[in-house]
C-alpha cells in the first residue's frame, strides 16, 4: 500500500482553509529541518570535522575495498541468518498449527523464548557458552547463527498470522476436492499465506541486517568491525560513521523498496506471468 | 434391492447440535442417481448444515451417511477419496485466490486423480466452454464477476467426474443480474442426468428442476414432495406461511 492511499483512508480531501494552513505548516517546517541542518555544519565547522584528514582516506580504493569486504560480509550472515530463521521459523510455525499438544506447546515455547530474549544475549551464548562445549563455530557463524535464532520465533509468528488470514472457504474448497491436509496446505493454504506476510517478512531480513551489526563482539569483520578499524587508524570517528550509516540506510531503502515491488507483483498473481 | 436402485446420497436419522442448539433432528433422506432434490426453509432451519454433513465438512453427531452404499469414511485418505467423488459448489465460490481459473480447475485432476497436466489442461478447457468462461481461463479470481466465478466454481467441481454435486447456496451472494447464468448451467446439468441436491432460496427454479422438493425449518425435514404439489398445495402451516412470505415480495 502507497502512503497516498493511507492518506486517503485517514483524512477527507481539503478544502481551500485547509490548503492554506498545509501550505504554511510546509513552508514553516522546510525552514526549520534547514535551520537544523545549518546548525549542524557549523557545529561540524567549528569542531573542526571537515578537516582533510577526516575525509581523505575515502578518495583511496583500498578503503573502499575494505569497507566493501565488510559489506559482503555483513550481507553474507544477513542472508544466510535470514533464511536459516526462515526455515526454523517455518518449522516452529507449523509445529504451532498442529493439534499435537506436546508439538504444540513445545513450538509455542520456543516461539516465546526466541521472540522474548535479545539479541545480543544470543551471541553472547555463541561467543562465550558455545565453544566450551568443544565444538567451535568460525566468527561468520557465531554471530549469523544467534541472529537466526532471535528472528526466527517473529518469522514464525508472522507465517502464522498468513496461514490464519487465508479464508476458511479456501480450505473447504480443496477438502471437497479430495485433497488430503498435507497437499491442501503447500498447495492451497501456504502459497496464498506466503504472499500476505512477505512485507513483514521483509521488515524481519532488515532487522537481522542491523542485528548483524553485533559482529564485532565475535570479531566477524563485517562492515561495522571493519568501519571501527578505518576509525581507529585514521582517528575519524564521525566521517566513518556518516558514510557506514549511509551505506546501511541505502541497503535497508532498496530492500523495503523490493518488498514494496514484490508485493505488488505477487497480488497481480503469477497467472498473467505463466500466459505470457 | 438390486444395484440400481442404491442410492447415491443417504441420510438415515442423522442429528447434530451445536452446543444447546438441535440443527439437524433425526433427518433421513434419499438421493436416487439422476435425481435433483432442492432444499429450502427458512434461514437457520439447517439445510446448509445438512448439505455440508454429507461429505463431512460438518460432522454429524449420530446417524448414518451413506454415498453409493457405504457409509462416509471419518478421516484420512478414504475421507478425501469419498469427497473427491462429491461435487460440491459454496455460496462464496471459494475459488482459489492465487492460481488462474484454469489452474483452479485443474489443481484436483493433477493432484489427486493423477491425471497428466495436459491432459488436465484440454478437459478444464473444454467445461470451461461448456459454463461459458473459457475466455477467463487465465484470469484470477479477482478479475472475474460473480457469476463467472461461481460458474468457473461448478467447472472445477465437474472436473473431477462427481457422482453427485451438492450446492449450498449457489445464487445467494451473486448480484440480481447473475443470477440467471448460474442457474442456466446448473439447469443444464440437470438436463444431462446429473445427481443433484441443491440448498437454495430461489422458488421459480426449484420449482421448474426438481424433481423433489424438501422443506426444513427448525432443524427438521417439515415436508417432502413433488414441486408441483409442494407449491401449489403445501400441506403443513410451517411451509403455507414460508411460501406466503415469500411471495408477498
Amino acid at each position: 500500500m502507497t502512503n497516498g492511499s493511507i492518506r486517503d483512508m485517514l483524512y477527507e480531501t481539503p478544502g481551500p482553509k485547509a490548503r492554506k494552513r498545509i501550505r504554511c505548516f510546509t513552508v514553516l517546517a522546510i525552514l526549520l529541518l534547514a535551520g537544523l541542518l545549518a546548525l549542524v555544519i557549523r557545529q561540524f565547522a567549528v569542531t573542526g570535522q571537515f578537516a582533510e584528514k577526516y575525509w581523505s582516506f575515502f578518495t583511496r580504493v583500498t578503503t573502499w575495498r575494505f569497507l566493501g569486504e565488510g559489506l559482503l560480509t555483513t550481507l553474507k550472515a544477513a542472508l544466510t541468518g535470514s533464511a536459516i530463521a526462515f526455515a526454523l521459523g517455518f518449522l516452529l510455525m507449523r509445529g504451532k498449527i498442529r493439534r499435537n499438544r506436546v508439538l504444540n506447546a513445545v513450538s509455542t515455547a520456543l516461539i516465546e523464548f526466541t521472540r522474548g530474549v535479545p539479541t545480543l544475549l544470543f551471541i553472547y551464548f555463541f561467543f562465550l557458552v558455545v565453544p566450551k562445549t568443544g565444538w567451535k563455530p568460525s566468527a561468520f557463524w557465531k554471530i549469523t547463527l544467534p541472529c537466526a535464532i532471535s528472528a526466527c520465533g517473529v518469522v514464525a509468528e508472522a507465517l502464522r498470522s498468513g496461514v490464519n488470514a487465508v479464508p476458511k472457504g479456501q480450505t473447504e474448497a480443496a477438502l471437497s476436492l479430495g485433497l488430503t491436509e498435507t497437499r491442501l496446505f503447500y498447495k492451497v493454504i501456504f502459497p496464498q499465506a506466503f504472499r500476505f506476510v512477505i512485507p513483514s517478512l521483509i521488515a524481519e531480513l532488515v532487522i537481522v541486517l542491523k542485528d548483524t551489526t553485533f559482529a564485532y563482539i565475535v570479531t566477524c569483520a563485517d562492515l561495522m568491525q571493519n568501519a571501527k578499524v578505518l576509525i581507529s587508524n585514521y582517528d575519524a570517528m564521525l566521517s566513518v560513521y556518516l558514510v557506514v550509516a549511509v551505506i546501511y540506510i541505502l541497503i535497508n531503502y532498496i530492500l523495503n523498496k523490493i518488498s514494496d515491488r514484490l508485493a505488488l507483483k505477487l497480488r497481480r498473481t503469477q497467472a498473467e506471468v505463466k500466459k505470457a | 434391492m438390486s444395484q440400481t436402485d442404491i442410492p447415491v446420497i443417504e441420510l438415515k436419522n442423522v442429528n447434530k447440535h451445536f452446543g444447546d442448539l438441535h440443527v439437524l433432528q433425526d433427518i433421513s433422506l434419499r438421493v436416487k442417481k439422476g435425481e435433483v432434490v432442492v432444499i429450502i426453509g427458512p434461514s437457520g432451519s439447517g439445510k446448509s448444515t445438512l448439505c455440508r454433513t454429507i461429505n463431512r465438512l460438518e460432522t454429524i453427531d449420530s446417524g448414518e451417511i451413506l454415498i453409493e452404499g457405504e457409509p462416509v469414511p471419518q478421516e484420512g485418505k478414504k475421507l478425501a477419496e469419498l469427497r473427491s467423488r462429491i461435487g460440491m459448489v459454496f455460496q462464496s465460490f471459494n475459488l482459489f485466490a492465487h492460481m488462474s481459473i484454469l489452474d483452479n480447475v485443474t489443481l484436483a485432476p493433477v493432484d489427486v486423480l493423477k491425471k497428466s497436466r495436459k491432459e488436465a489442461q484440454a478437459e478444464a478447457m473444454v467445461l470451461l466452454e461448456r459454463v461459458g468462461v473459457a475466455d477467463q481461463a487465465y484470469k484470477v479470481p479477482d478479475q472475474l464477476s460473480g457469476g463467472q466465478q461461481q460458474r468457473a466454481a461448478i467447472a472445477r467441481a465437474l472436473a473431477m467426474h462427481p457422482k453427485a454435486m451438492l450446492f449450498d447456496e449457489p445464487t445467494s451472494a451473486l448480484d440480481p443480474e447473475m443470477i440467471g447464468e448460474v442457474l442456466n448451467v446448473m439447469t443444464e446439468l440437470a438436463s444431462e442426468g446429473m445427481t443433484m441436491l441443491i440448498v437454495t432460496h430461489e422458488m421459480n427454479f426449484a420449482r421448474q428442476v426438481a424433481d423433489r422438493v424438501i422443506f426444513m425449518d427448525g432443524g427438521k425435514i417439515v415436508e417432502e414432495n413433488t414441486p408441483e404439489e409442494f407449491f401449489e398445495h403445501p400441506a403443513s402451516e410451517r411451509a403455507q406461511n414460508f411460501l406466503s412470505t415469500i411471495r408477498d415480495h
